[in-house]
């Protein structure tokens, strides 16, 4: 179907999906928190103001302080932002990379395949976390460098997805009907089998962008990522981690944020993948 | 006349979907009498066999029987508490599939598999029930009874589970064997394989048989009544002799004529015009009347049921009084 | 005499299926020394049970497959060879349609753009000239503009294969290879396609390969049909004269087991063939029908029959070709339900 009447069914079809449907919600009401960050909160999030430092969350700061007097919600806002951000630039890399090796993969199998899916083992059997501290140790901390790290060890995600569908494609009529007249194969892999993979990888990136989010707030957490004072949810976890006695509202809300925005794309993914691909149900 | 052995009177079995209430069987009436062929032949869509699990009480949610009797041996089936359904079940009225493989379990041998229902119905010891299995492996003709017990159902031929699928199903030795297009995944040599082996445990065992398919020919083959369904209703009943020479609904007519046989080479045939309406909002009146060209204007607005137009002929259509 | 417009030479095609490393490998053969020829204008038929290799053939014939050995020739020009950029202005001259229409038309595409791609890859690049053709094709197989902008999934099962005939013609091929193109579809809506099938022969004079299994049908379609038993062909002759005067004892098997849909007049002896079709992984030495064979010898065990001609335009590959008489089978069969 055309692009966006397809877009309009699946939404009318998500609001049989409760659950899925109030993840959707959660998820707007953090991307408009995230777009809006400037006019929600205009204090800004590198503010200091020792004088008032650790105050409990008031009516005028509403998360609180944390102990440089920066104000919480502010963080917590624009933090926001640096999580979708940040989880939409990995799962954008992670398809580029995976979707099209998936797709030639199932497509020639074959050596290309086994080749392909050697590569895609090993990437998949690595730890993000030690790649990260690779990358780390080579080019410096930085948030854009834990991007690069996660994003090179998840594509496999999307490789795999992508070689299995394409490999039950490859004997269906229309592919071989698209070869009976002349189409070339990249002609064939780009026009006819990548757009059937459109509803898998949708629902597959509903997955891998919260798994992206919490592994770079991990990295930041150990001190890898975001450096100061950029408000990733993690350096502000690990702000909250050493005042956790006196000060419980630094470590709690980016916490809780956290878990609100993961669950709300898991909960959105379980239905978008009942509409869209059933056949991915784990 | 004596009484038949099964008697369906009335049956509605309709399914709640999201794009409304597909009305699968809409009121079928037929019987089947003691030792005979009964086939149930109709398109896709037309209820034949939705029909034969609402018989077997195999319908599930979304779908529900909504009205009607299914009297075997003198029972309403309809109304049975489900543990006495469940003895009727394998024991009494058994049925086999079109895709064997589906129905086999892969993980149990064969010899289990056609032991389960003895087990289960007589409470048989199981050496007992695997001795028995082994007859009734070389009984559907499958070579080396023994060895075959005890191999998975993945390493056979399609054709090969289908025969056991027919061993299972008559293990307790029922009534009444209901065949929901048992040959069509199979090639035609192993068609007829099957269709000789099921007439003749027919006829040994003096059992009835209903034939659920979309291929005339075999009820032309196999059958000795059968009734033709439309759009989840029946539309002519009769002996399989007489549908074929005299058949009397239009439909009937119409897909009688589509079956390139007996014409010159590469001529055209008549067809049927139109298309297969849907069962979720079915047209008023006589639901063939879209397509019919025999259409008058009562069609449009009446129903017709099924009258008796010959000694063992019925038909339901305004053009022999459908009143 | 006449070139043929198809023809296949020795076609041969051994699929690998691995046991291991360390196993040697095995061969499926699906196709075995299959010379045919499809004339100008004629149905050829192929018929064949499952493992027969009749849809591999087919496949072969378009390039969709490459064989293991042997030559095709289209129009006396020999393309199994030929690359594909060679190959590709010829491929316009042949069109295929397959078994499951739902399954040959890409989900993702409209009608339009599925019939657009055939026309764009070869040449045509005005988009006037493309909406006009389509239209045209459309209206030929029974369809109406409205239908252009739908997707496949919208479409009845019938309406799809009429796209899948009109993307198969929209170049005005020559050859239409049809492997089960009615097979999925209900009775009254083969029907239809059938004559769509035959009308379209008429008006643009084209010539049919016919894959089926269903004789029934393949009497009614067909002016000369081959026989396919595990990858070789066993008889090849005029229709009726196949029905008429059967030779092979496979073909008497498999006419006299198609149920037939007209009332008997009489009791019927068919010729039921016993056992399974064995694998076509490591095919049974000598005649490969030898096993279910209910005539063989030993000379069948042992050798391997070559196709001879036993009468005009009739070839039967079988060492008891003359000794035996099976035609009895499917004559009787026949007549019996023709007299109804």
């Amino acid at each position: 179907m055309s692009t966006l009447s397809a877009l309009g069914a699946t939404l009318l079809r998500l609001l049989h999906y409760r659950t899925s449907f109030v993840g959707l919600l959660v998820i707007l009401g953090i991307a408009v928190l995230a777009v809006g960050a400037p006019i929600v909160a205009p204090r800004g999030y590198a503010v200091t103001d020792p004088a008032n430092k650790l105050l409990p969350p008031s009516v005028e700061y509403l998360f609180g302080t944390d102990a440089l007097g920066r104000d919480l919600f502010s963080r917590i806002v624009y933090g926001a932002r640096i999580a979708l951000w940040v989880g939409l630039l990995v799962t954008f890399i992670e398809a580029a990379v995976g979707v099209p090796l998936g797709v030639i993969a199932g497509y020639y199998g074959g050596t290309v395949d086994k080749v392909i899916t050697a590569v895609t083992d090993i990437v998949w059997a690595f730890p993000p976390v030690v790649l990260a501290l690779g990358v780390v140790t080579v080019m410096g901390a930085g948030l854009t460098q834990v991007v690069v790290a996660i994003a090179l060890t998840s594509w496999p995600y999307f490789t795999r997805i992508c070689r299995a569908k394409v490999a039950s494609f490859a004997d269906r009529g229309f592919v071989l009907a698209a070869r009976s007249i002349g189409e070339s194969d990249s002609d064939i892999m780009a026009r006819y089998l990548l757009p059937n993979l459109i509803p898998s990888i949708i629902v597959v990136s509903t997955l891998t962008l919260p798994a992206a989010i919490l592994s770079t707030t991990a990295l930041s957490f150990l001190g890898f990522g975001a450096q100061p004072p950029t408000p990733d949810w993690g350096a502000i976890l690990a702000d909250g981690a050493s005042d956790l006695s006196i000060a419980p509202w630094i470590g709690t809300f980016p916490g809780v944020f956290l878990v609100i925005t993961a669950l709300g794309f898991n909960l959105l993914g379980d239905g978008l993948r009942d509409i869209l691909d059933p056949k991915l149900r784990i | 006349m004596s009484t038949p052995l099964l008697a369906v009177q009335g049956l509605r079995t309709y399914f709640s979907m999201s794009e409304g209430v597909v009305k699968a069987v809409d009121g079928v009436d037929f019987n089947v009498d003691e030792n005979e062929t009964f086939c149930v032949v109709g398109e896709t869509g037309c209820g034949k066999s939705v029909t034969a699990l609402s018989i077997m009480r195999l319908i599930f949610h979304p779908g529900k029987i909504v009205e009607g009797k299914v009297i075997y041996k003198g029972t309403d089936l309809l109304k049975l508490p489900e543990n006495e359904m469940r003895n009727i079940r394998g024991k009494e009225i058994a049925m086999i599939f079109q895709n064997p493989m589906r129905s086999l379990n892969p993980v149990f041998t064969i010899g289990d598999q056609i032991s389960e229902a003895p087990i289960a119905h007589f409470h048989s010891p199981r050496k007992e029930a695997w001795k028995s299995a082994i007859e009734l492996i070389s009984k559907v003709r499958m070579p080396d009874p023994e060895i075959r017990a005890k191999s998975y159902p993945h390493v056979l031929s399609g054709g090969m589970r289908q025969r056991v699928m027919i061993a299972m199903m008559i293990s307790c030795e029922p009534s009444l064997l209901i065949a929901d297009e048992p040959t069509t995944s199979v090639d035609v040599t192993i068609q007829a394989q099957i269709m000789d082996l099921l007439l003749d445990i027919k006829k040994k065992r003096k059992m009835s048989m209903m034939l659920i398919t979309h291929n005339f020919g075999l009820v032309a083959e196999m059958g000795d009544r059968a009734a033709v369904m439309y759009c989840g209703k029946v539309a002519e009943i009769g002996s399989v002799k007489e549908i074929f020479r005299e058949p009397l609904h239009p439909y009937t007519r119409g897909l009688l004529k589509c079956l390139p046989v007996g014409f010159e080479r590469k001529k055209e045939l008549e067809v049927i015009p139109g298309t297969l309406v849907s069962p979720v909002n079915p047209p008023q009146g006589c639901r063939f009347s879209p397509r019919c060209n025999l259409v008058m204007g009562k069609c449009k607005l009446e129903e017709p049921i099924l009258t008796r137009q010959g000694r063992d002929h019925l038909v339901a259509c305004h053009l022999y009084g459908g009143k | 005499m006449e070139e043929a417009l198809l023809r296949t030479h020795r076609l041969t095609k051994h699929f690998p299926v691995k046991k291991g490393t360390i196993a040697k490998t095995s061969y499926v053969h699906a196709v075995d020394d299959v010379s045919l020829h499809v004339n100008k204008g004629e149905t050829l038929a192929i018929v064949g049970e499952s493992g027969s290799g009749k849809s591999t053939l087919g496949l072969m014939c378009l390039k969709l497959i490459r064989p293991t050995s042997g030559e095709i020739y289209l129009n006396a020009i020999e393309i199994s060879k030929m690359a594909e950029r060679n190959f590709k202005k010829l491929r316009r001259r042949m069109g295929i349609v397959f078994q499951d229409p739902s399954a040959s038309l890409n989900p993702r595409m409209t009608i339009k753009q599925t019939l657009t791609r055939p026309l764009a890859l070869h040449g045509m690049k005005n988009q006037d000239e493309i909406d006009s053709r389509i239209t045209e094709m459309l209206e030929r197989v029974g369809l109406g503009r409205e239908h252009s902008e739908r997707y496949p999934h919208e479409l009845s099962g019938g309406q799809q294969q009429r796209v899948a005939i009109a993307r198969a013609i929209i170049l005005n091929p020559e050859l239409v290879i049809l492997d089960e193109p009615t097979s999925s579809l209900d009775v009254s809506v083969q029907a239809q396609i059938l004559n769509l099938l035959f009308r379209l022969q008429k008006e643009f004079h084209l010539t049919y390969l016919f894959i089926s299994h269903d004789l029934v049908m393949v009497r009614h379609v067909s002016d000369r049909i081959a026989v396919m038993y595990l990858g070789q062909i066993v008889e090849v002759a005029d229709t009726d004269e196949l029905f008429d005067n059967t030779i092979h004892p496979y073909t008497a098997a498999l006419l006299s087991a198609v149920p037939i849909p007209r009332p008997r007049t009489g009791e019927v002896d068919r010729l039921i063939v016993s056992g399974e079709p064995p694998s076509p992984i490591d095919p049974p030495k000598g005649c490969r029908f030898h096993p279910r064979c209910m005539f063989a010898v030993e000379r069948c065990r042992t050798e391997e029959p070559e196709l001879r001609v036993t009468a005009d335009n009739h070839i039967v590959a079988c060492h008891r070709a003359g000794e035996i008489d099976v035609s009895g089978y499917t004559k009787e069969l026949w007549k019996v339900i023709e007299a109804a």
